[in-house]
């Protein structure tokens, strides 16, 4: 689509590209291998890039019945706990949104009910709500009506964050698929109900597979509504914290728990791309 | 196709669509007579949990003018004497200072190095087009999993930062351990997680960009940095812009960066509004100040998100 470039233009080009690319992963490459190293090269300077992998970091992690035979002393983790907790909330709150916020989304791009344009300015709204404002008074009213550290009361306030994510996606997935197929099926006499559960619902799977990912994600990164409401049911994101502790001779097991809690959105995205590029070519027409 | 297929399912389950279809006749009457019950019944459920959520918001203003602390037993309606507390406060003014820098400069810098990114891949050379789902990288990870990767960089004694910069012949950089460059160093970590996100916002505004524009651009004699300069710059800039104001107000509000890498220090030299504001209530079991703290929080990012907006609109008008 350019106009041609010289070939030194092009390298040039490329080599900017590949900077981008190095900035951008570096980080991660170096968590990775620090995640792999033993206590003697992670203390070694000048930094080594060439070691023997162990898994010993990701061993502490999760082995938690020897976790306190290591060799960096007495290290008490459990590690697979949060991961849990995580995984619950998470799973609840894409579910729980999808049950609630799908039916707004069709509404809202389709039905004609009263101040409809100011519901949906309203539910986007919370996409810029001051989180912690919410939560200092939800404190204070978990702890009294037992709320606190539950998965239930988790589920529930995850909601600010992926409620109205999942109503403004499944609306804008809606949008997408053409008027005219519903309206051929209400001449066909189909009734509405109908329409919603046998054709409407299976056009927007692909979409609504896409925007489960993405907001799974946005719950997986949570951290401060974990910080504050919970204890024992707090999320991997807190317990990473906790790793970082009491100084250097821990960042090895700390770089384990990072790799992990990276893994998961790196293998959704992964996923999740298929079904979002399959997502934007609904093409179901005739 | 597609219907008739369905339409033999429903068959299939004789019940069901009896119920089904008794519902939607009544909702065929409600429709005849001007309101759908059953569509204001499906949205209904989203708006009563945000509404909810609503409630705790103005709870929370309300608890940000009481002297609510834990384990006092009687909370007082005390007016506006938080906020004037704060006023006199020199370390809420070190907050606002803050979170401002640290809002308005990551923005800047990534609404900068976004366009460059945005430029540079849309020159479609061959790396290019490989590594661009790289460019997604950051934005899929948690924000407190980047702040301890980058935490871990940073050890001002064994960090791999200060290695590679020992390499060019650089003395170590204190980054976050030193009140002078912890700031700077928490926007460079913002920078390097958020730039993405402009530079993908931008790549599609480029994209929108037509041949028949660059050709009209060259044919009346626009070259080079003339057709950036006076043809893509204005056609983008809206885009810039939108993605300023969700960034300027997640900047604004950034508590996990913040949190996961100095917790506000040293001294107080990160100590953002909304860390401020947590330490407050949740270390000082201070709720009714926290409150507070989290209510001037918010107005910043109110006005933050109104000049960008304006802003939008403006040069939206402009380039239409």
């Amino acid at each position: 689509m350019r106009v041609y470039r010289s070939g030194l233009t092009t390298l040039v080009l490329n080599l900017l590209v590949a900077l981008c690319g190095l900035v951008l992963a570096f980080p991660l490459g170096w968590i990775v291998m620090m995640s792999l190293k033993g206590q003697a090269d992670v203390m070694a300077w000048p930094p080594n890039f060439i070691f023997t992998p162990t898994f010993e970091n990701f061993r502490v992690l999760f082995d938690f019945a020897q976790a306190g035979a290591t060799s960096y002393g007495t290290i008490k983790v459990d590690f697979l706990t949060p991961i849990t907790n995580s995984v619950v909330i998470a799973l609840g709150s894409v579910l729980l949104s999808l049950v609630v916020g799908v039916p707004a989304g069709y509404v809202l791009a389709r039905r004609d009910i009263p101040f409809k344009e100011d519901i949906a300015f309203f539910i986007l709204g919370f996409r810029f709500a001051p989180v912690l404002l919410v939560v200092i008074p939800l404190f204070n009213i978990f702890q009294a009506i037992g709320l606190y550290d539950t998965y239930l009361g988790m589920i529930w306030v995850y909601q600010v964050v992926t409620l109205p994510m999942i109503v403004w996606l499944s609306r804008s997935y809606i949008e997408d698929i053409p008027k005219d197929i519903e309206e051929a099926a209400a001449i066909d006499g189909a009734k509405p109900v109908r329409i919603v559960l046998h054709i409407v619902l299976p056009l927007l799977k692909p979409g609504l597979i896409g925007a489960s990912l993405l907001v799974f994600l946005l719950a997986w990164h949570n951290f401060a509504l974990g910080l504050i409401l919970t204890s024992t049911r707090a999320p991997v994101t807190v317990a990473l914290l906790k790793l970082l502790n009491p100084g250097v001779q821990f960042y090895p097991v700390m770089a384990a728990g990072l790799v992990v809690t990276m893994i998961v959105p790196v293998v959704l995205i992964v996923v999740g791309q298929r079904h979002l590029e399959r997502g934007l070519t609904f093409g179901a027409v005739k | 196709m597609e219907i008739r297929g369905s339409s033999v399912s429903v068959s299939a389950q004789p019940s069901k669509s009896l119920v089904a279809a008794s519902r939607a006749s009544t909702v065929r009457k409600g429709a005849e007579r001007g309101i759908e019950w059953w569509s204001i019944a499906a949205v209904a459920p989203a708006v009563i949990i945000l509404l909810g959520f609503l409630l705790l918001f103005f709870y929370g203003v309300y608890q940000s003018l009481t002297d609510l602390k834990l384990g006092r037993p009687l909370v007082r309606f005390i007016g506006f004497a938080n906020y004037s507390a704060l006023i006199d406060d020199d370390d809420f003014w070190n907050s606002v200072r803050v979170t401002l820098t640290y809002g308005v400069s990551a923005v800047l810098v990534q609404a900068v190095l976004g366009l460059s990114i945005a430029k540079l891949f849309a020159s479609e050379v061959v790396l290019a087009r490989l590594l661009r789902p790289v460019i997604l990288l950051p934005l899929v990870l948690p924000p407190m999993s980047v702040a301890l990767m980058w935490t871990t960089m940073m050890d001002p004694q064994r960090g791999i930062l200060n290695y590679l910069l020992s390499l060019v012949g650089v003395a170590p950089f204190p980054w976050i351990s030193d009140p002078a460059t912890a700031l700077v160093s928490l926007i460079l970590i913002d920078v390097w997680t958020y730039t993405p996100f402009f530079a993908l916002i931008i790549f599609a505004g480029l994209q929108g960009i037509t041949d028949d524009i660059r050709e009209a651009a060259r044919v009346n004699g626009a070259r080079g940095w003339a057709t950036f300069l006076h043809i893509e710059l204005p056609l983008v800039a809206p885009y810039i812009l939108i993605a300023a104001v969700f960034r300027l107000i997640e900047s604004f509000n950034q508590f996990d960066i913040v949190f996961g890498t100095t917790q506000g220090g040293p001294g107080n030299s990160t100590a953002a509004l909304s860390v401020q504001a947590y330490i407050t209530a949740f270390q000082n079991l201070n709720f009714g100040r926290g409150a507070a703290i989290m209510v001037a929080n918010w107005l910043i990012v109110l006005a933050g998100a109104f000049l960008t907006v304006r802003l939008w609109q403006a040069v939206r008008r402009r380039v239409t």
